[in-house]
């Protein structure tokens, strides 16, 4: 009886401390909405301004009155044409990158042999190239093959800048898979390209994800290695969509707001698509099954 | 008998593995070679040169700009910026992504909306986000100084952008509002690689969702927080876009970092060859800072 | 289980391949187009002209080639009005002159200066660009990537460009540029509507402006809106200190450091003291080194009333006008820097003024392989920049913008009446000085910068920044 009793108590605790617990989570949680939030906000805000209005009642304030002008500005200045160019180019880098660079996360991460950590430790260290310093080099790479001016010439920086932060995530992500599922399949008679391909890069999915965001938002956003490859406006990419509201002295903040917000629109959609395949991974399925 | 023929096999075994990984690891390391290494070859040999960066005729000084380097103040005021920078930037980015990270995997699918809008800012560009906070810090009419003078009841200037070394807290502060969004998303990730079989048996053994945590999640993601770290580390290390938007380096130097130095003396006053110095200099740093790290927190590995 | 993974990877993998077989295909048109990438509108303009004649028929012009040509040209209009400006001048060009092609391309000011570099040391220069003069167009020129043109301009046509655009286009003795992008003088625009209802008077000597500035205070009106974190702006107050107090003689010495020249001598001292009073008096809005300019946050203390005045370049008329041309008309004016009475009254010349008689100058750079003067081309790219670029049309175009043209003549009739005030005295003045951070060497350039925040900031003395700014001086000459 009295045993029950304290049974009763300490489940009641329990409760008490997880709704607790709770209480304060869900605190902290919408002061990080808020946190998130209010930037974006005034982001969209602020480009349906008008520049004078802005500058007069400040930033923080609510249009008044609304002014729809600017998008119309940016949708006839040839907007989706430049959002068309950018999708081409990071979807095609995107997809090489992935693939490349889970090809070179393989062996890294799940196979043994003598270079193994001077492979490794060398990818890791060309993460810390600032990127600045390629710009001339590339250009003058560019111009020799005769790719200047073009947007394949995007995507060769675009996949190989991507390459050594990407491999060593995702070779952290491969070595988090048990081990004991190849070597099962290696019993089952599978050899390590067909473990690749079965196995490892089916599991890596939510660490691909990852990537894919990681790498996508940067880049749909990437300005330097464009702006210096492409010159003609007709192959420009959103990024610089930018530069043509942006004169020597005549900045105006609420077009470019309005570049801005219709340039991240995209990857909003894309991220509350597949945020999804960020949790739970295929890994409970492939063990069982 | 029987070794030797344990010896040939285990010698084809390595020989097959050693093929596989050079076929895997091929189209990655040669992408890498021409479009990193060799720039980053190049740098080091531009680095021996007084070279205004455009002129065809560059004159070899062999080590001159390497021992104004080592002497440079300046750049090493920028390092300490950098390193300053960094510490911060790891001890509030991966904790804060940790625990959104960890509030979402136990709130499943009906915090989704959490998720995507604590996303936002890693989506937003530097420029929206520079052009944001300047006018959010202003000292006039700015949010945090108009809410000081609420709180005062008298008008109030917080100069957060302005003054050394606030400056520099106040874009870190800005970095990681930027940045953990990202760290959340990749933490997710990690949860998500761990069997749920995992988290069943722990629960039916009695165990409360913090000792999960604690005990079971956090270890089992050890490699993936490394590489968390060591990827906040080089960023930092590196790190240029909205520094560069927001004070350029600025007031007087305070945020000048070691990228921001390089970019003005490569593109801004003709003096690439010590720009390279600087950026060579900075690629020697940020491996070794890199190793070093990776050595101290080393994760048990295993094939 | 496996099959299931099997379908689905290999799923992926056809889904892949066609993304960047699609891919490729897609991009192979996009790089044939670049070959075809002459300007469309030359076609059809250019058999119209020869019947009509060209527009530099009759004048005192190098004869062109009749051979194909490309030239390649690189600006920063990206926005309107001056991008069709500019585009207008080049197919005008290219209307008369079938034969050749010119490449324009628009670049972005934020990066411009970098997108050169990278050009110039990749050998694909553009053959005319654009550029602010000072230290940098010096920097091209003892590159090799500038033609001297002082010969042509003595013996050809050429717009009657006001003598200190020449200046700032010359330099050691040689013309390197012809102007294309207007004046721009400095000075201290007001809100005439708060100066009305306080009854203050436009300021004619610094001890009127001080007064002025302390009935403001006592109105809780900030006297000058400055964002100084983008230091040229607060490099304004002090160039102009600078000049009242010594009519510029003690900046030009100091810039050759030579006979004593030095950025510690008074005038510098007086400057910047000057400033630092001003500053603790609470002339300028707190915080004034977290303000910056490129975001308009100066503006913004203007159109908003707490601040009165702003020193600043002429653009702000375009600028403010294109934001509100009403509120522009009805409250703002603008006056001088006044003047400094002491110096006055020692005979220093007050009548300097800060700003730009090129804004940008048009460089040439036409050599052959081998490093000799390709003149063919550089004829026809002073054709191009002397006759098409300020020709009629291009300068009635900027001058409705509200820009005027480096060419003698301009300044008559100019309708608003501050740009009128502005170009009055600018062309009265007797001495232009450029922006230091355009005039001084480039590694100088960042130290005066940083020097201007510490000034403001008062983290430093004027006897601080003067050293500074001397060693970084004599480091820069050292190294020519």
């Amino acid at each position: 009886m009295a045993k029950d009793n304290t049974k009763e108590t300490d489940y009641r605790k329990s409760k008490i401390k997880s709704i607790i617990a709770w209480t304060i989570a869900i605190i902290f949680a919408c002061v990080q909405l808020v946190l998130t939030l209010t930037p974006f906000f005034f982001m969209i805000m602020n480009s349906f301004r008008k520049q004078f209005d802005m500058l007069q009642q400040g930033v923080f304030h609510l249009p008044d009155p609304w002014f729809t002008e600017n998008y119309v500005t940016v949708v006839t200045h040839d907007f989706f044409g430049y959002f068309f160019r950018s999708v081409i180019v990071v979807s095609i880098s995107l997809v090489l990158m992935l693939i490349i660079s889970s090809f070179a996360a393989y062996p890294l991460a799940r196979m043994k042999f003598k270079l193994n950590p001077f492979i490794y430790a060398a990818i890791v260290a060309m993460m810390s190239v600032p990127m600045h310093v390629t710009l001339i080099p590339i250009f003058k790479m560019t111009t020799m093959i005769g790719f200047n001016d073009t947007l394949k010439s995007l995507i060769g920086p675009y996949v190989a800048f991507a390459l050594p932060m990407s491999v060593f995530i995702l070779t952290a992500f491969m070595k988090t898979i048990p081990k004991e599922i190849e070597e099962s399949a290696e019993i089952d008679g599978c050899n390590k390209y067909k473990n690749f391909f079965l196995m490892i890069l089916p599991l890596s999915k939510s660490g691909l994800s990852t990537l894919a965001i990681y790498n996508g938002v940067g880049m749909w956003n990437e300005f330097a290695f464009a702006n210096t490859l492409i010159l003609s406006p007709e192959k420009k990419t959103l990024p610089l969509a930018l530069g043509q509201f942006k004169g020597e002295h005549s900045l105006n903040i609420p077009i470019n707001m309005a570049v801005l917000t219709l340039s991240v629109l995209p990857m909003i959609v894309l991220f509350i698509i597949f945020q999804d395949k960020l949790v739970k991974g295929m890994m409970a399925g492939a063990v069982k099954g | 008998m029987k070794k030797d023929n344990n010896v040939s096999l285990a010698r084809a075994k390595a020989r097959s593995t050693a093929r596989a990984a050079t076929v895997f690891l091929i189209p990655a390391l040669l992408l890498i070679a021409i479009f990193i290494v060799y720039p980053v070859i190049d740098t080091f040999v531009i680095s021996e040169y007084k070279w205004n960066g455009i002129s065809a005729d560059r004159i070899f000084i062999g080590m001159d700009n390497w021992r104004a380097l080592i002497h440079d103040a300046m750049f090493w005021e920028s390092f300490k910026h950098n390193l300053i920078v960094m510490v911060f930037s790891i001890l509030l980015q991966i904790p804060l992504g940790m625990l959104l990270a960890t509030f979402l995997d136990a709130g499943g699918k009906k915090f989704n909306i959490f998720k995507i809008i604590w996303f936002l800012p890693y989506l937003m560009s530097s420029v929206a986000i520079a052009f944001l906070f300047v006018y959010a810090l202003a000292t006039n009419g700015g949010i945090v100084s108009s809410l000081a003078t609420i709180i005062q009841g008298k008008r109030a200037t917080v100069d957060l952008l302005g003054t050394s070394p606030q400056a520099l807290y106040t874009v870190i502060g800005v970095m990681a509002w930027q940045f953990t969004p990202f760290y959340m998303v990749y933490f997710i990730a990690g949860y998500g690689n761990i069997d749920t079989s995992v988290y069943e048996a722990a629960i039916i053994d009695g165990a409360t969702r913090w000792q999960y945590i604690k005990h079971i999640a956090i270890p089992l993601l050890g490699p993936i927080f490394k590489t968390a770290c060591t990827m906040s580390l080089i960023g930092s290390l590196k790190y240029f876009d909205m520094i560069w938007n927001m004070t350029q380096g600025g007031p007087a130097g305070s945020t000048e970092l070691m990228a921001t130095y390089m970019y003005k003396l490569s593109f801004q006053q003709f003096n690439m060859g010590y720009g390279s110095t600087v950026a060579a200099g900075m690629f020697i740093l940020i491996t070794a800072i890199a190793l070093i790290f990776n050595k101290l927190f080393k994760v048990k590995e295993d094939y | 289980m496996n099959k299931k993974v099997l379908a689905s990877i290999l799923a992926t993998v056809l889904t892949v391949t066609t993304l960047a077989g699609c891919g490729s295909s897609s991009s192979a048109p996009a790089a044939g187009g670049s070959d075809a990438n002459a300007p469309a509108a030359s076609g059809d303009a250019a058999q119209a002209s020869d019947s009509a004649g060209k527009q530099t028929d009759g004048k005192n012009l190098p004869t062109l080639t009749t051979e194909p040509m490309e030239i390649t040209l690189w600006d920063i209009s990206t926005e309107d009005p001056g991008k069709t400006n500019v585009e207008g001048a080049v197919q005008r060009f290219m209307a008369d002159y079938p034969n050749i092609t010119v490449k324009q391309t628009h670049q972005q000011n934020d990066t411009y200066k970098q997108q050169l570099v990278v050009a110039m040391s990749s050998g694909q220069c553009p053959n005319i660009y654009c550029h602010w003069g000072g230290g940098p167009m010096a920097e091209y020129y003892k590159s090799g990537f500038a033609n001297d043109i002082t010969d042509m301009y003595a013996k050809y046509d050429h717009p009657e460009f006001v003598d200190a655009a020449v200046a700032q286009s010359t330099y050691d003795g040689k013309m390197l540029a012809i102007p294309f992008s207007g004046l721009t003088g400095c000075d201290i625009f007001y809100n005439k509507t708060i100066f009305k209802d306080l009854g203050l008077e436009v300021p004619k000597t610094l001890d009127e402006l001080e007064a002025v500035c302390e009935k403001l205070k006592e109105n809780n009106i900030i006297p000058f809106s400055l964002a100084n974190a983008s230091k040229w702006t607060g490099s304004m107050y002090y160039m102009y200190l600078v000049a009242r107090h010594s009519g510029n003689a003690e900046f030009d010495a100091a810039y050759t450091q030579e006979n004593g020249g030095s950025f510690t001598s008074p005038a510098f001292i007086f400057a910047g003291e000057k400033i630092q009073d001003w500053v603790k008096k609470g002339y300028f809005p707190d915080g004034v080194n977290s303000l910056t300019a490129d975001d308009n946050q100066d503006r913004a203390l203007l159109y908003d009333g707490s601040a009165a005045m702003m020193l600043h370049g002429s653009w702000q008329v375009s600028g403010i006008k294109q934001d509100n041309e009403e509120w522009y008309n009805e409250n703002i004016g603008v006056f001088r820097f006044p003047e400094d009475s002491e110096a006055k009254a020692k005979g220093v010349p007050q009548d300097v003024e800060i700003g730009t008689a090129i804004g940008m100058g048009l460089t040439f750079n036409c050599f052959k392989e081998d490093g000799s003067v390709d003149q063919d081309m550089l004829d026809a790219c002073y054709v191009l920049a002397t006759q098409y670029f300020n020709d009629d049309t291009y300068n009635e175009a900027q001058f409705s913008t509200g820009t005027i043209p480096s060419i003698k003549g301009f300044n008559e009739n100019i309708e608003d009446p501050n740009n009128k005030y502005i170009i009055d005295e600018f062309f009265k003045a007797s001495n232009v000085q450029l922006w230091y951070d355009q005039y001084l060497p480039a590694s100088v350039t960042e130290v005066h910068k940083d020097c201007m925040t510490e000034l403001f900031g008062l983290e430093k003395t004027p006897e601080q920044i003067g050293q500074e700014q001397d060693e970084a001086m004599k480091k820069a000459l050292a190294e020519k």
